[in-house]
């Protein structure tokens, strides 16, 4: 017996479970590459090579009828990522300050604006820039402001993202460290669908694309907020924001507002 | 004592012993391929038969999953599609409204990272997973109000990613349909 060689097909051991073996392996391939394949009612597969491509996983588009409904209002075109406009250069920056003289008026000569426009110092560039996109697609409408991006070139908002986001926020006169964050801040609601609102305006966490709040004026942030809540405002991708404010109570509203205008 | 000293007994020991074994293991194989040939069959587990992709990144710009596309839609053959996007930290639509008794075709996908799909109440359950669509066949049997977290830790927010699912008999859902082409119960 030891004298037989133990990897040949002369040994009948090896020889029955190899055979064995190889003849479970392509059954099961038949059955999960073909045989399963062919009885899912809702896959509709034309042939064999098409039952074997869908089960190994090959992408397939399935032919839909209709095409999509169409929005009948603007949606956002601005494909945010989180790497987003992270580095600045210093000739992007300097062109940003020569164009935003004409921003002064509003938005304050150090972005900083003592009405109720929104402040851009220390704004992230990503959020700028996607909201004068926003604003110049007419996805974001305003009837002050967007008149001012109507015209803007895409070179043009990169050097105003750049620009304002190298600016120091500088903290409003309402700044009180001291605030208790409200409850909607830290934990959200969660059986209301409401993540807390620092998991992705900067006070936990960021989610690309979410402004940094803190200085923004009160009657501003209301403002947005009911604006999300009632679809006055429709630019955020996929309903992001919306689907958060459409959820907030009056007095969460007020809370939030008074909170973020005291944060620097 | 002969039994021990000879050697053609001892081996017809053996080789009996290695066919049993090698028989029973074998038929483990082959119970557990026809295992899962079974449950495949009979949709006890209903893995996608099918791999189709969205760029996460650009879902909102065209293709089916545009804002304005999602919701549930009435087809052709009678049945619903029902289309939603998962994305820090909500579903959209954030309420999603189905007739009962209805064939219904879910089709979702995240426009980030990993998130969950759960529907409480029902056997529905899906991960929906950046850059590729989850579609399920599912029915649903009575009315009646069912809540969906997300059932994947997505991020800090993670908590706060629930949905719901208002199931309609099938008259309400006809008449809700009737004035638009794609329905949600988002107020
Ligand atoms: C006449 C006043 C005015 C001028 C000038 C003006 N803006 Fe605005 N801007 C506003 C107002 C008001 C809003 C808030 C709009 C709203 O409530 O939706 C705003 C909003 C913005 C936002 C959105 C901020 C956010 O946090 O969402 C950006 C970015 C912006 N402006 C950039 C600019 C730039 C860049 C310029 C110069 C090219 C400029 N604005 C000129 C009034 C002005
Ligand atoms: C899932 C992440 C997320 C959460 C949670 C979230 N937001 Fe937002 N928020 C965003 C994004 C993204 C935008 C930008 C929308 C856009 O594209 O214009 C935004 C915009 C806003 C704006 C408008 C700011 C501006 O300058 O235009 C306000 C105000 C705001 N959020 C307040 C809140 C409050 C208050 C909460 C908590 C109740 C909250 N957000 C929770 C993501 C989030
Ligand atoms: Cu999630």
């Amino acid at each position: 017996m030891s004298e037989q060689k133990l990897f040949s097909f002369r040994n009948p051991w090896f020889g029955a479970s190899v055979g064995v073996s190889g003849a479970i392996a392509v059954l099961a391939a038949l059955a999960g590459l073909i045989w399963l394949p062919m009885v899912q009612p809702d896959l509709k597969i034309s042939g064999i090579w098409d039952a074997i491509c869908s089960a190994a996983g090959v992408p397939r588009t399935v032919p839909r009828s209709g095409g999509a409904q169409q929005p009948d209002f603007k949606t956002s075109n601005v494909v945010m990522t989180s790497q987003m406009l992270t580095h600045p250069d210093q000739v992007s920056i300097g062109r940003g300050a020569t164009l935003a003289q004409r921003c002064a008026i509003c938005h304050g000569p150090q972005g900083v604006s003592d009405a109720n426009s929104p402040n851009l110092a220390g704004q992230y560039a990503a959020v700028t820039y996607k909201e004068l996109n926003d604003f110049k697609a007419g996805a974001r409408v305003n009837a002050v402001m967007s008149p001012f991006a109507a015209n803007m070139g895409n070179r043009d908002m990169l050097d105003l993202a750049a620009y304002y986001s190298f600016l120091p926020r500088v903290p409003s006169s309402h700044l009180n460290d001291n605030a208790p964050a409200p409850q909607i801040v830290i934990t959200g609601a969660p059986m209301r669908n409401i993540a807390p609102c620092g998991a992705c305006h900067g006070d936990i966490d960021i989610k690309a694309g979410s402004p940094w709040l803190g200085g923004q004026s009160a009657v501003y942030i209301k403002a947005q907020l009911k604006a999300f809540a009632s679809g006055g405002r429709r630019n955020d991708i996929s309903q992001q924001m919306r689907n958060i404010a459409r959820q907030m109570t009056a007095e969460e509203i007020d809370a939030v507002a008074l909170y973020y205008e005291a944060q620097p | 004592m002969t039994t021990e000293s000879d050697p053609h007994l001892g081996e017809a020991v053996a080789a009996r012993i290695e066919r049993r074994w090698a028989t029973l293991s074998i038929a483990i194989v082959g119970v557990l391929v026809g295992m899962a040939i079974f449950i495949g069959i009979d949709h006890a587990t209903m893995p996608q038969g099918h791999v189709e992709t969205a760029d996460p990144k650009t879902l909102h710009l065209a293709g089916e999953f545009i804002e304005s596309n999602l919701g549930s839609a009435m087809e052709a053959d009678g049945s619903v599609t029902v289309r939603a996007i998962g994305q820090q930290y909500s579903f959209t639509p954030q309420c999603i409204v189905v007739p009962s008794g209805t064939p219904v075709t879910l089709r979702a996908t995240s426009a980030d990272v990993v998130h969950g799909l759960l529907i409480e109440g029902t056997n529905i359950n899906t991960m929906l997973v950046p850059g590729y669509v989850s579609e399920l066949p599912v029915q649903f049997k009575a009315p009646g109000e069912h809540a969906m977290p997300c059932q994947e830790f997505c991020g800090i927010g993670h908590q706060g990613m629930w949905g719901k699912v208002k199931v309609v008999d099938k008259a309400t859902f006809l008449g809700m349909m009737a004035s638009q082409r794609r329905l949600s119960c988002v107020d």
